[in-house]
């Protein structure tokens, strides 16, 4: 791959998803890209370019993007995190609730592993409060690709023997005859998937009593990062928690969250600076 | 360090599962069926045991459900590492006392991941 490609490709990432890929990860970029330049007929990654840069098409150019996210994800990946979630963050939030109805963002949810294995905890809240509450958890991505997989909650032999323990994969999917398994259908009801983009605004997802943005912002740039973090406040309600994966470190890339009083790891909208400036 | 028995006829997956247990720390012994293995636990029972089903001489779900009945046999945590993947089989292994469960092919990541599950690593 020419020095020129490795620019054009990690421009268009920058320019179209935020993301930040360092010339170190330039290996990378073939595996990402292998799909579409398969389908387009494309040998190279410098045709590839040469193809983005000749018939220009801003759809084209999207799937590029999102192509070159990464997409590594498993069940249960943070499982203390969800922990915290299932037991202190809902529950919390659910004490304020007048209605029951509680929503969850996962954002940045690739192929959809984090917002089942959300679900399947939540599902063994037999005898929790929980279990009385509605609770609709959104999974987005920005790749279709991504969001068309994590909504048939089907995944191969690989993928439910990482994270899920054999008693939650017998207890939560069935076979398939050709040998993957599919999460029960009882899950959709309350598990749905959009593709969004985290540098656009968010208003179209409503607002949100948690936001789950794990190991998603530390593959963007400062500026994407900022105007990322900006989206996803936006549609928290008000005292709504914000969580990123506890091992990432998030304070101070934006002064829309700040760290939640009520629970320690968790974020919370900063109002701080609209107040001084409505003053 | 903690000791797994590794459990199958296939002196290839022995010595790949084998490595691949070793890199997470621990000493590794072998046995080629149910039968050998019986004997190993006998003279000493592992903290772990990766398990084949379908062996020569006593398969694997043999082997637990004896393991079991055995003086301490309850202690060593038992993952089957099996071609038989589907529900019944799972099911079985799991009545005859199995901890885990790892459906063949497999790489490091799952037993890691598995392991992890039965809090071995």
């Amino acid at each position: 791959m020419q020095e020129s490609t490795f620019n054009e490709l990690s421009d268009l990432a920058l320019r179209l998803s935020g993301q930040h890929i360092a010339a170190s990860k330039a290996y990378l970029l073939e595996a990402r890209l292998s799909t579409i330049s398969r389908r387009e007929n494309l040998a190279t990654l410098d045709d590839l370019v040469h193809c983005l840069k000749a018939r220009p098409n801003p759809r084209f150019e999207q799937e590029v993007a999102a192509a070159l996210s990464s997409k590594k994800t498993s069940f249960f990946c943070e499982r203390a995190l969800l922990e915290k979630i299932v037991t202190q963050a809902l529950p919390e939030r659910l004490s304020h609730s007048k209605t029951g109805r509680l929503r969850v963002w996962c954002a940045g949810a690739s192929t959809g592993q984090e917002a089942w294995s959300l679900a399947i905890r939540l599902s063994e809240e037999m005898g929790s409060a929980l279990a009385r509450a509605e609770i609709e958890i959104v999974g987005t991505d920005l790749s279709t690709q991504c969001v068309e997989t994590a909504k048939t909650g089907t995944y191969g032999h690989f993928d439910v023997q990482k994270g899920l323990s054999i008693h939650r994969l017998m207890t939560n999917f069935s076979r398939k005859d050709n040998g993957d398994w599919v999460i029960g259908d009882a899950f959709h009801r309350n598990v749905n998937f959009r593709r969004h983009n985290l540098l656009d605004s968010a208003r179209d997802l409503g607002a949100f009593d948690i936001i789950i943005c794990s190991n998603v912002l530390g593959g963007l740039a400062p500026a994407a990062q900022r105007l990322a973090i900006e989206n996803m406040s936006a549609q928290l309600l008000p005292e709504a928690l914000f969580f990123a994966a506890p091992d990432e470190t998030i304070e101070g890339l934006s002064s829309a969250i700040k760290p939640s009083r009520a629970l320690r790891g968790a974020f919370e909208r900063d109002t701080t600076e609209k107040k001084t400036a409505a003053a | 360090m903690k000791n797994c028995l590794i459990v199958d006829d296939s002196r290839v997956v022995r010595t790949v599962a084998g490595r691949i247990v070793k890199d997470l720390s621990f000493a590794v012994t072998e046995a080629a069926d149910g039968a050998q293995a019986l004997e190993q636990c006998r003279k000493e029972m592992p903290d772990a045991i990766l398990l084949d089903w379908n062996m020569p001489v006593m398969n694997g779900l043999d082997f637990l459900r004896a393991l079991r009945r055995e003086e301490k046999g309850a202690d060593p945590i038992v993952v089957f590492c099996t071609n038989e993947n589907d529900s019944e089989h799972i099911g079985e292994a799991i009545r005859a006392g199995a901890n885990e469960y790892i459906m063949k092919p497999f790489d490091a990541d799952i037993i890691e991941s598995k392991f992890a599950e039965v809090g071995l690593v």
